[in-house]
């Protein structure tokens, strides 16, 4: 299986176009098992992946225009392989929840799904730069299709807002890319979007700076951080639950993704200097976005604007410059993947069952639907970052990573503990405890075998990653050490040579 | 001995999920009843085992496997078994086993009776957990442990409506359960940026590495870590200003209040402090520590001045935990690290007991809580009277029993330092403690029966639960004989303290003048609540409507500070935060949106397929362009 990445990318848009063949009623039964097969290859991937290698693997290299050096060129490392898993099984499990009788047209939702599924995998395999913008342009299309198709009342809105607000950073992107390519091209000589082939290229300071601002366009609204996150409430305001769940657990993870793959080897001079930029922004993110989250009347939009907050989380452990923190942040992408997609699942949940989100609505939810309210609670103790459940391992190592680069933006981004508690509490106790309010509620029927086999492996995840995060963290470590070893390796000025902090560094000061 | 630490360890986890996943929807199951307090005593069997091969051969320290690891970072599941730790073993397991027996009887007509054993086994793990972890993340785990089972126990009766508040400012358990969760979080940020400092100047978290490592660095940046450490302690043993989540917690079901809100988990944030000696015992630290105890002595006396007057029965003992929990940072603040150990052992207890007690009487008289409608009751519950006076003597200090040594002994240490403010508040203070403690047994036992105008009609608590409960009630009698073993065995690992000459010679009448002042507390409570007849207690109008009664009965105005200057603007704030991101932050996009649309949509109409009106538009266009040659040409 030497072309396992190019099988998963290729095998759901295969099977999403034969998808148009099947019948009618047995759309979902082949969309589950499509993504049951992708899923089991990720999970191939990743028992033959070998952990001790920091680099690429699996890689295939196929010229497609040798002009102008694009080339179809994959590959795999420790820090996109889980991403890639995480995205697979969200797909699957998402597609295992959707209700055929709530669905209208389920095979065009499972095709547009299959479709997406392509894009996202692509994306973190992509080591060329055209490819990798291919993927990233592609998936907003199926997502715009479902938002748009599927969607609440101002759906076009929230649609059209979604496409044209990323798309716009997205230019401003593949300007930024194209530049590198001829910034290589004028001091090598030849064309190439080799991803690989740019890690060598040495750019001064100053180009650093402005190419970092131009993928600081495309990846900050996709994150989306702070102020360009207005699309993100709308989009999952609008979107159905399938949408707001592979949205925030994985196309918002393409932005931190972009940071990681593209801004941080291509120019470590710059991104050391944006640090005080990019932890104000955060810092923002987090304090304001869950004050905001706070204040909602709707239960989903308390979770899409908390899926903002911890956002921000990541991106400090992005700029953490160690690989604690670096590396917290690639954990903390897969928890918070599995956690809002859960949470974005449960209020889906609900919301079928009573065609509203709006937590004034509930009370005593917990005496009616008592494995509902305790799925919930186990998502609500991961999103507030409790010991023994996964989201703690991420937001820790990236609060402790970042703790060396700034004490006083740790302590203020650190407040998430206490307003992450206090909206997702208050969303609890307003929606589950107390009296029954609502005598509409009183007959709501608990989860049942579809929303669980759903829900349960995610509990499961959550509790054995927060347990027992080796097999994970591992991986993401030895690949998070080289990057760092190359960035210290490249930079130029002695002001982040200091900053980054690379293990070989760490082991000579002991 | 590996065998032991993980019996003592998982015994209590096996019980919690033992009750949760095979019971968690039937109804009462009798069986959770009896497996649960059983597993509980296993684990206490094993703890005191442990106990006496600590005693024996010292230490166990094992590594079960890794947790996280990342970077230089390292973190094991690690677990150390020495003096400190097997004593708080020790102390919470057999608490835990009375409170575990005891709930089958508390709980008895409850619906949610194998939720309840659930929750409570996972509140033992949690701190054994906390209590055993041979590092400063393997304590946060218990830590945060702790801090849930805290949350879904105080908010255990969910169901329970929001209820206005008049002078109490928790208005439902599931608004005490979010205060509490949420107050400790602000203290556990702290703690955090402790576990951040060590780690970025240690290297690791590690207790024997660090604490190795420690005086070696700054003077400043241990004065930073001694801070943040104990900001967390302040958080979960609620010293001021974190207290007012304790009192609140009260919402809770009693077995919860005696086991989590008295005996065991607040007592984490001494725990902190006492397995961080080596630290807090530090030359460079000496401020630090010295702050400790002077907040101790004053969340002693302050707790016990609020109690003073208050009518709630769980509320006063609530008080009163706060109060001893200042005692005992007071003596750890000192450097009487053993002493502090002691009297949190002791207070455990006797404390549980009380409440236990207080828990019959709520048993007996229909939840309810209001002492003014109490009175005489030890005809109807003359066990639990003798066991709540038992335990009220102990806490009053009265010898022979458990409080007089290890409270004694904190007074005498800060005499012994020279702090003679801090000495004095704390032998005041142990007045008002007898004071307060009897004026609850005497309202609820004594006097007049003021229950009968209610339409009460009291009973006592089954025997087995009176039974239950008498391991306690002899502990809070005979813990304090044990003092001198207690000495002996703890200093293996505990810095010795020991009184000097000047103390030692003075130890009788300092003895006698705390003892004068417990006894005036206790006789002053009995001439003014326990009488009957023309003397018997009435409510005095005139002092109700005191300045210092109307003070002390709304916490100092503590809550309404916290409700009116920080939930109240937050809830604003963030109101506006919200309008802003619609208005402005979005409402930007959209205004540029607009602007492109508008021009395109305005520009349109050049395009509008007429031959003349495109001519024009090239003439402009060309004028333009020759306008701009121009220029350039001029200005070139």
């Amino acid at each position: 299986m030497e072309h396992i990445l190019s099988i998963l990318i290729f095998f759901p848009l295969l099977a999403g176009i034969l998808g148009f063949v099947v019948d009618k009623n047995s759309a979902k039964a082949y969309g589950i098992s499509v993504a049951a097969v992708e899923f089991l290859l990720s999970l191939w991937l990743w028992a033959s992946f070998d952990t001790t290698n920091a680099g690429m693997q699996f890689g295939e290299f196929i010229p497609l225009i040798s002009q102008f050096g694009i080339s179809y060129n994959v590959g795999v490392d420790g820090i996109s392989l889980f991403i890639v898993i995480m995205s697979a099984l969200m797909t699957l499990l998402g597609i295992i929840l959707l209700d055929e009788s709530k669905i209208a047209n389920m095979k065009n939702m499972i095709v547009s799904l299959l479709f997406l599924e392509m894009t996202m995998v692509g994306v973190f395999l992509s080591l060329d730069a055209i490819i990798f913008y291919l993927f990233w342009e592609l998936s907003l299309v199926p997502m715009l299709y479902i938002i748009g198709a599927w969607g609440g009342p101002t759906r076009v809105y929230a649609a059209v807002k979604f496409f044209l607000y990323t798309f716009a950073g997205s230019l401003v992107m593949l300007v930024g890319l194209l530049t590198i390519a001829y910034l290589y091209h004028l001091e090598a000589g030849v064309w190439t979007f080799n991803l690989l082939d740019w890690y060598q290229l040495d750019l001064s300071v100053g180009l650093q700076f402005w190419l970092f601002l131009a993928l600081f366009a495309g990846f900050a609204i996709k994150v989306p951080m702070f102020p360009f996150h207005t699309w993100l409430p709308h989009a999952h305001g609008q979107a159905p639950t399938i949408g707001s769940v592979i949205l925030a657990a994985v196309l918002l993870k393409m932005g931190t993704y972009g940071f990681v793959r593209f801004s941080l080897p291509l120019f470590p001079d710059a991104s050391v200097q944006m640090i005080p930029f990019i932890l104000t922004l955060s810092v923002i993110m987090v304090i304001y976005t869950a004050m905001v989250a706070f204040a909602q009347k709707d239960m989903k939009q308390v979770i899409a604007y908390s899926s903002v907050s911890h956002m921000g989380i990541i991106m400090i452990g992005v700029f953490a410059m160690n690989a604690e923190g670096l590396g917290g942040s690639i954990f903390l992408m897969l928890s918070h993947g599995i956690v809002s997609g859960a949470l974005f699942m449960l209020v889906g949940v609900i919301y079928e069952r009573t065609g509203t989100k709006i937590m004034s609505e509930f009370g005593g939810l917990a005496s009616i639907m008592p494995v509902y309210a305790t799925v919930f609670g186990i998502m609500l103790m991961a999103s507030v970052g409790l010991p023994l459940t996964i989201g703690f391992v991420g937001e820790f190592l990236v609060l402790l990573g970042f703790y060396e680069v700034s004490p006083l933006g740790t302590v203020l981004a650190g407040t998430t503990i206490i307003i992450g508690s206090i909206y997702m509490l208050t969303l609890f106790k307003r929606s589950f405890f107390g009296p029954v309010t609502n005598e509409k509620n009183r007959n709501l029927k608990d989860l049942n075998a579809r929303e669980l086999t759903a829900l349960l492996p995610l509990v499961a995840i959550v509790v054995w990653l927060g347990v027992y995060p080796k097999p994970v963290l591992g991986p993401i470590d030895t690949s998070v050490k080289k990057l760092l070893v190359d960035m210290e390796y490249k930079a130029r000025t002695p002001e982040a040579k200091e900053t980054i902090i690379s293990l070989q560094r760490a082991k000579e000061e002991k | 001995m590996e065998t032991l630490v993980y019996i003592a360890l998982f015994a209590p986890f096996v019980g919690s999920l033992f009750a949760g996943l095979f019971f968690a929807r039937s109804p009462k199951n009798i069986i959770v009843g009896i497996v649960n307090p059983a597993l509980i005593f296993i684990s206490f069997l094993a703890s005191v085992a442990l106990a006496f091969h600590v005693a024996e051969y010292g230490e166990v320290h094992i590594k079960m496997m890794d947790w996280i690891s990342v970077g230089n970072l390292n973190i094991p599941f690690g677990f150390l078994v020495d003096e400190v730790s097997v004593t708080m073993m020790v102390v919470v397991t057999l608490v835990s086993t009375v409170v575990h027996i005891y709930s089958n009887g508390y709980m008895d007509h409850d619906k949610s009776f194998n939720r309840f054993f659930s929750y409570l086994s996972a509140f033992v793990f949690s701190m054994m957990i906390l209590v055993m972890s041979d590092n400063f993340a393997g304590l946060f785990i218990g830590w945060e442990g702790v801090g849930v089972c805290s949350w879904l126990l105080i908010g255990f009766w969910y169901h329970k409506k929001d209820v206005t508040p008049d002078i109490n400012p928790a208005i439902s358990p599931s608004y005490a359960a979010n205060e509490a969760f949420i107050m400790n979080r602000i203290a556990d940020l702290g703690m955090l940026v402790g576990l951040f400092l060590i780690y970025w100047n240690v290297g690791s978290l590690q207790y024997d590495v660090v604490f190795e490592k420690l005086p070696h660095l700054a003077d400043g940046l241990l004065v930073s870590i001694a801070i943040a450490l104990f900001i967390g302690a302040m958080g979960k043993s609620a010293q001021f200003p974190l207290h007012t989540w304790l009192t609140d917690a009260m919402e809770g079901p009693t077995p919860v209040s005696a086991l989590i809100h008295a005996a065991t988990m607040v007592t984490a944030g001494v725990f902190l402090v006492i397995r961080a000696n080596p630290l807090y015992s530090l030359d460079a630290v000496a401020g630090v520590s010295y702050f400790i105890a002077a907040l101790g002595t004053f969340v002693a006396f302050y707790a016990a001045s609020m109690a003073l007057v208050n009518r709630d029965l769980k509320r006063i003992i609530a008080y009163s935990t706060l109060s001893q929990l200042g005692y005992m940072f007071a003596a750890a603040g000192l450097g009487a690290y053993w002493i502090a150990l002691f009297h949190l052992a002791a207070h455990a207890f006797f404390k549980a007991l009380l409440f236990l007690g207080a828990g019959n009487v709520m048993h007996a008289m229909d939840d309810e809580l209001d002492l003014f409608k109490m009175g005489g009751l030890k005809k109807v519950m003359r066990g639990t009277y003798i066991y709540m006076g038992v335990a009220s003597l102990a806490l009053a200090g009265i010898p022979p029993l458990a409080g007089y040594f290890s409270k004694d002994a904190i007074i005498e240490t800060a005499f012994n330092e020279g702090t003679y403010i801090l000495w004095f508040s704390l032998v005041f203070t142990a007045g008002l403690t007898a004071f307060y403690s009897f004026r609850q047994v005497f309202l609820t036992f004594e006097g007049e029966e003021r229950y009968k105008k209610y339409g009460f009609h009291p009973h006592e608590m089954y025997k087995y639960v009176l039974v239950a409960m008498s391991p306690l009630a002899i502990l809070a009698v005979v813990a304090g004989w044990f003092q001198e073993t207690f000495h002996e065995f703890i200093i293996a690992v505990l810095p010795d303290y020991e009184m000097s000459h000047h103390t030692h010679h003075n130890a009788w009448w300092l003895g006698l003048l705390v003892l004068a002042f417990a006894v005036s507390g206790i006789v002053i409570a009995y001439k003014k609540y326990a009488q009957k007849g023309e003397n018997a207690f009435k409510q005095d109008a005139e002092v109700e409507n005191g300045f210092l009664y109307k003070l002390l009965m709304n916490q100092y105005y503590v809550p309404y500070f916290y409700v009116e200057f920080i939930v109240k603007p937050y809830t604003v704030i963030s109101e506006k935060f919200w309008a802003i991101d619609k208005a402005v932050v979005d409402g930007t996009v959209d205004m540029i949106a607009k602007v492109l649309y508008r021009t395109g949509d305005k520009t349109r109409t050049m395009q509008n397929g007429n031959l003349s009106s495109y001519l024009n538009w090239m003439g402009a266009g060309a004028l333009l362009l020759i306008l701009a040659a121009a220029v350039s040409a001029v200005m070139g």
